[in-house]
C-alpha cells in the first residue's frame, strides 16, 4: 500500500522535473529579446488603456515610443507633460511641451433653450437615434442627449445633467483622451486648450443653418451674424456655414466677443469673477452682465 | 393554382387592411407645394429653376446629379417662390423648390396626354423607352425609390429571364397597391408589358397575396382581356415580408439571391405594381411621375376617416392629414410607410415625395415599446428571419463591438424587415441594433473594396 503511494509520488515528481527542464531550455532557446525600456515606459504611463494616444493601449504606445526616433508624434494626453517628461528621461529624448486639453461640448441646446417637438422612445443610444432621424428638436445638429459620450468615457468625467439633458464635463477628471469626440455621432465634442487657470472662451453651438432657422430651433444657437468676428482683435474668429468658430491657439481671452454676441452663444468659463463651476451657461450670462 | 411563398422565416402580423374598401380620391392641390429634390435613392437632384420662374405641371425643376439619380418635375402650375433647404420627414435639411400654385385652373406641359384612353400598343425601341422612363423621373415605388431606368438597364453580360411585378403588399394596413390593382388593372398590365419588352421579352409574373382575392380576380380578367403573351398572375400565401425582393424571387421562382448580389444575378428584375403604373403613364401618356397613391389609415381613425388618396408630390403631410379630417387626438405615433418598416414622422410639415405610400395614425397601445428584457435564447428571432440570420447573435456582437464577428454572422444581409423584433418575447430592440451593425459592416466592406482597387 505504502509502496504504491511512494511510487506514484515519485513518478509524478520525476515527470514534473523533466518537463520543467524541457520548458526551461525551450524558454531559453526561443526567448524574445525585448527592449527593457518598453517595460519602464509602460510603468511610467497611467495604465488606463484608453486609446487616447491613438494606440491600442499603454503597452502599444510604449512599444511605439521606444521604436520611434523622437517623441514628436507620440504624446500621452492622459498623463500630460509630467508623464511625458518621465518617458523622455527613460528614452533620452526631448519632448515638445503640449498644453493640456479638455473636452468641450459645442452645444447649449438645453430643454429650456431648445423645445422638444417630438418624443423619442427608441433605443437610448445617440448612434441609433442619429441613424433614424434628426433628433427630437428642430435643430438637426445639436445634442441628442442619450449619453453615448458618457458611456465612452473611461474616467467618469462625463455625466448627463438631468435638468438640461446635456452632458457635462468634469474638468478635474477629463484627461482629453478623445473617446467622447469619437462616440458623438454629431461631432459636438471638441478637445480644446484647457487655458491658463482653465479659462476658456468658445462657441457653444454647432448649428450650420441660416440664422432664421437656428432662431426657430434654439434660443442659444449661433446665427452667424459675424459681430464676434468683427470685434476680435486677434482675428481668432471665423464664420463658416453660418457658424462662428474661435481658434483657441489665437484667442487671448479678452472676452470682447462674449459681450458682443446677441445670443449668448459664446461661453467664457472659469474666469475669476466667480469660483470655477461646471455650469457654463449661467456663468457666461453673469459674465456678460458684469462687463 | 398553387400557392407559393418564400422558404425561410417570415411572420404573420394581423393584416389590418382597414381602408381596403375606400376608393381612390383625388386630393386638391394646396396653395403652396414644396417639392423635395431627394425623392429617389442616390444623389439628390439639382434644382434647375430659380425664384420667380413660372412653371407648368410637368416642367422639369430638378435634374439628375449622378448616375443613380433622377429628374424631378413640377406637380403644379404656378410661380417658383423660393429654392432652399427645408426639413424632410426625419428633420434633415433637404433642398426644396417652393411653388405658389395658380389659384385659377392649372396649365400642363403641352406634350402630356391627359385623356383616360388606354394605349395598349407596346413601343419596340428599347433605348427610347428607357430614356423616356428616365426623362419622366420614374423611380421604384415599392419603398426604396431606386431609379427605374437604372434597374431596367442590366449591366452588360447579365440578362433577365423573368420580370416580377410585385403586388403582394405584405405590410399591414397599406392598401394603395390593392386599390390601384382594382381600379387601374389594365394600365398596370400594359406597364408590365412595356418593361417586359425592355428586358427583351422575358417571362413576366405578377405576384399577388391571397388576402386580396378581388385584386387577383380583376387583374386576371384584365390580363385575359389584353391577352399579352408570356405573362401570368401568381397567387402567393400571405406572409410578411413577401414583398422583399429576395423573398419574392424565392417565393415565385425558388431561386436564391446570394449575399451582396442583385436580383439580376439570378436573372430577375422586380418592380412594384405602382412603378408599373408609373411606367405606363410615362411611356404611353408622356406623363412624368408627379402623382402616387397613399393610404391614410390607422387604428385611431374611424372607418369614415380612412382614405386612399391620389396625391401630387410636394403636398405637406399636415395638409393631407387636414384633408382627411385632422390628426386624431388618440394618435401616439404617425408613421409613413408600413408599420413594420415605415418611419415615424418627426415633422408633419414635411412634404410628400414620390415614394410616400401611407400615413398611419397609430394608438399608444399599438406602438408602445415594452421595456427591454433579457434574451432567453428562444431563437424566435432566428426562426423568423427571412434572410436566415441569427439576430440575437448579431445583437450581442454589435454590443461588444466585434466587427469581424458581425461580418461573419452576415449582418450586412439584414433587410431591416423587423420580423426578429416582432417575434422577440423579450422586446429586445433587435432591428435598431442590427441596422447599426449592418451600417458598420457595410462601411468596412466598402472601405476594403476601395482599398483593393
Amino acid at each position: 500500500m505504502t509502496g504504491t503511494f511512494l511510487w506514484t509520488v515519485g513518478i509524478l515528481a520525476a515527470l514534473g522535473f523533466i518537463l520543467a527542464l524541457i520548458l526551461f531550455f525551450i524558454a531559453k532557446k526561443f526567448k524574445v529579446e525585448e527592449d527593457p525600456r518598453i517595460d519602464l515606459v509602460e510603468k511610467a504611463l497611467p495604465g488606463a488603456n484608453c486609446g487616447g494616444c491613438g494606440f491600442a493601449g499603454c503597452r502599444a504606445f510604449a512599444d511605439a515610443a521606444v521604436k520611434a526616433p523622437n517623441l514628436d508624434n507620440n504624446f500621452c494626453p492622459v498623463g500630460g507633460n509630467e508623464v511625458m517628461k518621465q518617458v523622455a528621461q527613460i528614452l533620452g529624448y526631448e519632448i515638445k511641451q503640449q498644453s493640456p486639453k479638455v473636452a468641450v461640448l459645442r452645444c447649449n441646446g438645453s430643454c429650456e433653450n431648445r423645445p422638444r417637438i417630438n418624443t423619442y422612445d427608441g433605443v437610448q443610444s445617440c448612434r441609433v437615434k442619429a441613424a433614424l432621424y434628426a433628433g427630437d428638436t428642430l435643430c438637426p445638429y445639436g445634442c441628442l442627449g442619450c449619453g453615448d459620450c458618457v458611456a465612452a468615457c473611461k474616467f467618469g468625467a462625463l455625466s448627463i445633467n438631468p435638468e438640461t439633458l446635456l452632458p457635462e464635463v468634469d474638468e478635474e477628471k477629463c484627461t482629453a483622451c478623445g473617446a467622447c469626440t469619437k462616440a458623438c455621432p454629431k461631432g459636438l465634442i471638441e478637445l480644446r486648450n484647457k487655458g491658463p487657470r482653465s479659462m476658456r472662451v468658445y462657441v457653444a453651438c454647432s448649428n450650420k443653418d441660416k440664422g432664421m432657422y437656428t432662431r426657430k430651433a434654439c434660443k442659444a444657437g449661433c446665427i452667424g451674424c459675424g459681430k464676434c468676428a468683427k470685434v476680435c482683435a486677434q482675428e481668432a474668429i471665423t464664420i463658416e456655414n453660418n457658424l462662428a468658430y474661435i481658434d483657441y491657439t489665437k484667442c487671448k481671452l479678452c472676452k470682447k466677443c462674449v459681450a458682443e454676441c446677441p445670443i449668448g452663444a459664446i461661453h467664457a468659463v472659469n474666469f475669476p469673477v466667480l469660483k470655477p463651476k461646471p455650469a457654463p451657461a449661467e456663468e457666461s450670462k453673469k459674465e456678460a452682465a458684469n462687463e | 393554382m398553387s400557392k407559393l411563398t418564400f422558404h425561410i422565416g417570415g411572420v404573420h402580423p394581423d393584416d389590418a387592411k382597414l381602408s381596403h374598401a375606400c376608393a381612390i380620391e383625388v386630393l386638391p392641390l394646396p396653395p403652396v407645394v414644396y417639392v423635395s429634390m431627394a425623392q429617389h435613392l442616390g444623389a439628390p437632384a439639382t434644382p434647375c429653376v430659380a425664384a420667380g420662374d413660372r412653371v407648368k405641371v410637368g416642367t422639369v425643376i430638378g435634374e439628375p446629379s449622378g448616375f443613380i439619380s433622377g429628374y424631378v418635375h413640377s406637380p403644379a402650375s404656378g410661380k417658383v417662390k423660393s429654392v432652399g433647404p427645408r426639413k424632410d420627414l426625419a428633420g434633415h435639411n433637404v433642398m426644396h423648390v417652393e411653388i405658389e400654385v395658380d389659384p385659377e385652373g392649372e396649365e400642363w406641359e403641352e406634350d402630356i396626354d391627359r385623356s383616360d384612353t388606354l394605349v395598349t400598343e407596346i413601343p419596340t425601341d428599347h433605348a427610347a423607352v428607357v430614356e423616356k422612363i428616365k426623362q419622366c423621373g420614374v423611380v421604384g415605388l415599392g419603398g426604396a425609390t431606386f431609379p427605374t431606368h437604372v434597374k431596367l438597364n442590366p449591366a452588360p453580360g447579365s440578362k433577365a429571364d423573368c420580370l416580377l411585378v410585385n403586388g403582394s403588399e405584405c405590410e399591414p394596413y397599406l392598401t394603395s397597391d390593392y386599390r390601384i390593382m382594382l381600379e387601374r388593372p389594365q394600365e398596370i398590365i400594359v406597364g408590365a408589358a412595356i418593361m417586359q419588352m425592355v428586358l427583351g421579352g422575358c417571362r413576366c409574373v405578377i405576384a399577388i397575396e391571397e388576402n386580396k382575392p378581388e385584386a387577383i380576380k380583376t387583374m386576371e380578367a384584365a390580363l385575359a382581356q389584353l391577352g399579352y403573351k408570356n405573362m401570368e398572375i401568381a397567387v402567393l400565401k400571405k406572409k410578411y415580408p413577401q414583398g422583399g425582393e429576395k423573398q419574392l424571387i424565392d417565393a415565385v421562382l425558388g431561386r436564391q439571391v446570394k449575399s451582396g448580389a442583385l436580383p439580376i444575378s439570378v436573372g430577375c428584375v422586380v418592380q412594384n405594381v405602382a412603378t408599373s403604373l408609373a411606367v405606363y403613364e410615362a411611356v404611353q401618356k408622356n406623363k412624368p411621375l408627379i402623382t402616387n397613391t397613399l393610404t391614410i389609415t390607422g387604428d385611431c381613425l374611424p372607418a369614415s376617416a380612412q382614405h386612399n388618396y391620389l396625391f401630387r408630390i410636394g403636398m405637406p403631410l399636415s395638409y393631407i392629414a387636414e384633408q382627411a379630417g385632422g390628426v386624431p387626438e388618440s394618435a401616439a405615433k404617425i408613421v409613413s410607410g408600413g408599420p413594420m418598416m415605415g418611419k415615424a414622422v418627426a415633422n408633419l410639415d414635411a412634404t410628400t415625395v414620390k415614394g410616400t405610400a401611407s400615413l398611419l395614425f397609430l394608438s399608444k397601445e399599438t406602438t408602445k415599446r415594452h421595456p427591454e428584457g433579457y434574451c432567453i435564447r428562444c431563437a424566435h428571432c432566428a426562426d423568423s428571419c427571412p434572410m436566415g440570420l441569427e439576430p440575437f447573435l448579431i445583437n450581442r456582437l454589435y454590443k461588444a463591438g466585434d466587427l469581424e464577428g458581425m461580418e461573419a454572422a452576415s449582418a450586412q444581409d439584414c433587410i431591416e424587415c423587423g420580423c426578429c423584433q416582432y417575434s422577440c418575447p423579450a422586446s429586445i430592440p433587435l432591428v435598431d441594433n442590427l441596422r447599426m451593425a449592418k451600417g458598420q459592416v457595410m462601411a468596412v466592406i466598402k472601405n476594403r473594396r476601395s482599398n483593393g482597387k
